[in-house]
C-alpha cells in the first residue's frame, strides 16, 4: 500500500528533476542585430565571456551580458565557460580592480536580458530556450571550431520507428549536442524536425563516443530519416 | 588612533553595502564604472614586532582601502584611475596613492597597449596584491610579496605592450607582458622606513629610476595549469639627508645613493581545479648598489619561495595553507664594509625567516570576508632589505621565532 502510495510521488519527483535538468540546459545564446556572424565557437564566446576578446574575428565589437544567479545562469556557466559562479565574480574583480576589463551588465530576467541586448551595440547574452528572442539575433555556438575537429569512435544508429516508417513519414532531424571533455555526449537538444523521430535520434545519439579533448564542445548533429527507402 | 582606523574601515564596509546596486551609471552614453574595496586586519605576535606594528602587545594598525573609476571612450579605448590608501603600522600612514591610472587601447588580440600608470605585472599576484580578497590568504607569502615593498614593486609610469598568442597543435596560449618606464617609491614604503631606522639614520626622500621588464606566461593545454617567468631589470637613484656617521660634527648634509646592478626574476606555476588550488613561485632579487654618497657599496641577494595550496571545504569556508621560504646574503664595501662583515650564513636566523601558515576563510556573502592565520615564523632576516622585522621596531634585538596571528576582514563592491 505504501509503496503503491510512493509510486505516484517518485514519479512527480522524477518528472519535476527531469523538468529542473531541462530547464537548466535549453540555454540559447543572443545578440545585438550588430552582431554580423551567426555561429560562433564555443571557445571564442567563451573568450568574449572572459573579456579577453572584444571584437569576434570579423571585427565586430562585442560586450557581454550576463543574468542573474538561476538555473539559467548556472547552465550557461556549467556548459560553456567551465567555471563557477564565485569564481566568474572573482575572475571579474581582478580585471576589474588591476584595470583591466569591466563588471558585465548583470540583468534579472529573460526578458531584460533580451530588452538589453536588443538596444546595446555589439551586446551578447543568454537566456533560456523558450524565452521571446524578439529584436535579438540568435546565435548558433559550437560546431565551427571545437566539435568538427572531435572524431566520432562509436555510432548507434537511431531506431527508424516502424509506425512512421509505413507511413513514409521522415525528414531531418537537427540536435544540438554537448560532449564532455573525455567523449561521452552529455545533453542532446532538438533543434529541429519531427519530434518522435527527434526522440529516436537523440536516444542513439546519447549512446555516441567521440575523441577526448581538453574541454567541452558543442555539435550540431543532422540525422536523415528516408521515408522513401 | 585604533578607534579612527575601525571607524573609517566600517564606514567604507557602510558605503559599500549601500553602493553595491549603484556601481554604474551612464555618462555621454558610455558605461561608467565605480569599484572600490576596504580591509581592516589586526595581528598578534608573541614576540618580535612585525610589519611595522606594535604587534607584540596587539595591532590593528592595519588597514587599507581604495576605489576606481573606469569607462570605455572607444570599443577599443578604455580608461581608468584607481586611488590607494594604507596605513600599516608605520607604513603607508594615510597618505593617499594612485594606484594605477591608464589609457588601454586593444589592437588585436595578440597586441595592445596601456600606458599611464600601470601595475606591473611580476608572476601570479605582484599586480593584485593589494586585494586581499581575490586570495585565499590574510597575508601573501611574505618571502615573495613583502607588504612592506608594496611601493616599490607594485607600479610604474610607462607603457605596456601585451598579449595573447594561441599557439599551434593545441598546445595552449603564451601571454606576453613587456615594459618599460620608471619606478617612483613612496616616502612611507618600508625601504625609507629600514633606512631610517638604522644605526646611521637616512631620510630617503625620493627614491627610483627606470625599469624594464617582460612577463611571459604558458597557459598549458592541461585545463587550469599555468607556468610562467618573470624578470625585471631597473637602475634606482635615492636621494635625501644624512649625518654622517664617520664625522657626526659634518651635520646634516645631502645623501645620495644609487644602484650598478639591480635585478629581479620569479618563476611560477599555478595549477586549479575545482575547488583546489595551488601555486608556488621562486623570486630572487639581486642589488648592487653604491650608498652613503659614494663611500660604501651593498650587494644583496634575497631569494624567495613559497608553495601554497588552498581548498573551498563549503561554499562559504575555504582552508589554506603555505610555507614561505625567505634567505638574504649581503656584502658591503667601503666604511660599511669596515663595520659590518659579510653576511652569508642562509641558515642563521638574521638571515632567513621561515614561515609555515594555517589559514581559513569565511565568505560571509560575494562581498565580505573574514580571514583567520597563523604563521609560525623561524628567523627574523634583519637586513637591508625590507622583510617584515625591523631593529628600530625591536629595540631589544630579535628573538629567533615568532608567532603570530593575523584576522583580517574585507568587502569590495
Amino acid at each position: 500500500m505504501k509503496k503503491q502510495r510512493l509510486l505516484p510521488l517518485v514519479a512527480a519527483g522524477l518528472m519535476i528533476f527531469a523538468s529542473v535538468d531541462s530547464v537548466a540546459r535549453d540555454v540559447k545564446v543572443i545578440a545585438n542585430a550588430s552582431v554580423k556572424v551567426d555561429t560562433i565557437s564555443a571557445a571564442e564566446l567563451k573568450r568574449v565571456f572572459l573579456e579577453e576578446r572584444i571584437s569576434l574575428g570579423d571585427g565586430t565589437h562585442v560586450e557581454p551580458v550576463l543574468e542573474k544567479d538561476g538555473p539559467v545562469h548556472e547552465a550557461f556557466l556549467q556548459e560553456y565557460l567551465g567555471i563557477s559562479e564565485d569564481d566568474l565574480h572573482m575572475y571579474y574583480r581582478a580585471l576589474v580592480f588591476t584595470g583591466r576589463g569591466f563588471t558585465p551588465k548583470v540583468l534579472g530576467s529573460d526578458a531584460e536580458v533580451v530588452a538589453y541586448v536588443a538596444r546595446t551595440r555589439g551586446a551578447i547574452g543568454y537566456v533560456s530556450s523558450a524565452a521571446s528572442a524578439e529584436g535579438v539575433k540568435t546565435i548558433t555556438i559550437g560546431v565551427a571550431s571545437g566539435a568538427s575537429e572531435r572524431k566520432l569512435i562509436t555510432r548507434v544508429e537511431p531506431d527508424y520507428p516502424e509506425t512512421l516508417k509505413r507511413l513514409n513519414i521522415g525528414g531531418t532531424v537537427r540536435l544540438r549536442v554537448s560532449i564532455s571533455a573525455n567523449g561521452n555526449v552529455e545533453n542532446v537538444q532538438l533543434l529541429g524536425g519531427n519530434p518522435i523521430l527527434g526522440e529516436s535520434a537523440a536516444a542513439a545519439v546519447k549512446q555516441w563516443v567521440y575523441t577526448a579533448c581538453r574541454s567541452r564542445t558543442i555539435a550540431e548533429v543532422s540525422i536523415l530519416f528516408d521515408g522513401q527507402r | 588612533m585604533h578607534r579612527r582606523s575601525f571607524g573609517l574601515v566600517l564606514a567604507c564596509l557602510c558605503v559599500g553595502q549601500v553602493t553595491l546596486q549603484a556601481q554604474d551609471f551612464n555618462l555621454f552614453d558610455r558605461n561608467v564604472q565605480i569599484h572600490g574595496f576596504a580591509s581592516q586586519g589586526f595581528v598578534y605576535t608573541n614576540t618580535n614586532n612585525w610589519l611595522t606594528m606594535n604587534t607584540s602587545q596587539g595591532s590593528a594598525a592595519f588597514t587599507d582601502f581604495g576605489f576606481n573609476v573606469s569607462t570605455s571612450v572607444t570599443d577599443k579605448l578604455r580608461v581608468g584611475a584607481q586611488a590607494y590608501d594604507h596605513n600599516i603600522g608605520n607604513l603607508g600612514e594615510w597618505h593617499p596613492i594612485l594606484d594605477w591610472a591608464y589609457a588601454d587601447y586593444r589592437f588585436k588580440p595578440w597586441l595592445s597597449f596601456r600606458g599611464g600608470k600601470v601595475m606591473t605585472v611580476i608572476g601570479l599576484y605582484n599586480d593584485t596584491q593589494d586585494f586581499e580578497f581575490l586570495n585565499a590568504f590574510a597575508l601573501l607569502p611574505q618571502s615573495v610579496y613583502p607588504i612592506d615593498m608594496h611601493d616599490a614593486n607594485i607600479a610604474h609610469e610607462g607603457g605596456d605592450l601585451y598579449g595573447d598568442i594561441p599557439l599551434v597543435r593545441r598546445s595552449g596560449t603564451l601571454s606576453y607582458t613587456v615594459y618599460g618606464g620608471e619606478r617612483r617609491d613612496s616616502y612611507y614604503g618600508g625601504y625609507p622606513y629600514a633606512l631610517r631606522e638604522t644605526v646611521a639614520p637616512v631620510n630617503l626622500t625620493s627614491n627610483g629610476g627606470p625599469q624594464y621588464g617582460a612577463d611571459l606566461r604558458w597557459y598549458t593545454p592541461l585545463r587550469g595549469l599555468l607556468a610562467g617567468i618573470s624578470r625585471v631589470n631597473q637602475h634606482d637613484e635615492g636621494k635625501g639627508t644624512f649625518v654622517p656617521f664617520w664625522d657626526p660634527a659634518a651635520g646634516k648634509i645631502p645623501y645620495w645613493e644609487h644602484t650598478k646592478q639591480y635585478w629581479l626574476h620569479q618563476y611560477y606555476g599555478q595549477y586549479s581545479k575545482g575547488s583546489l588550488h595551488l601555486d608556488s613561485e621562486y623570486r630572487r632579487t639581486y642589488i648592487n648598489a653604491v650608498d652613503f654618497n659614494g663611500t660604501s657599496t651593498g650587494q644583496a641577494d634575497v631569494r624567495g619561495w613559497y608553495v601554497s595550496g588552498s581548498y573551498r571545504v563549503a561554499k562559504r569556508l575555504q582552508l589554506g595553507s603555505y610555507y614561505s621560504h625567505y634567505t638574504i646574503t649581503t656584502h658591503y664595501g667601503g666604511i660599511l664594509g669596515m663595520a659590518f662583515p659579510p653576511r652569508v650564513g642562509t641558515s642563521l636566523p638574521e638571515n632567513h625567516i621561515y614561515d609555515k601558515v594555517v589559514s581559513a576563510r569565511i565568505d560571509l556573502n560575494r562581498f565580505w570576508n573574514v580571514k583567520l592565520e597563523g604563521h609560525f615564523m623561524d628567523g627574523y632576516g634583519d637586513g637591508p632589505y625590507p622583510d617584515g622585522f625591523y631593529p628600530g621596531d625591536n629595540p631589544a634585538g630579535f628573538k629567533p621565532n615568532t608567532n603570530a596571528l593575523v584576522v583580517r576582514t574585507g568587502l569590495n563592491f
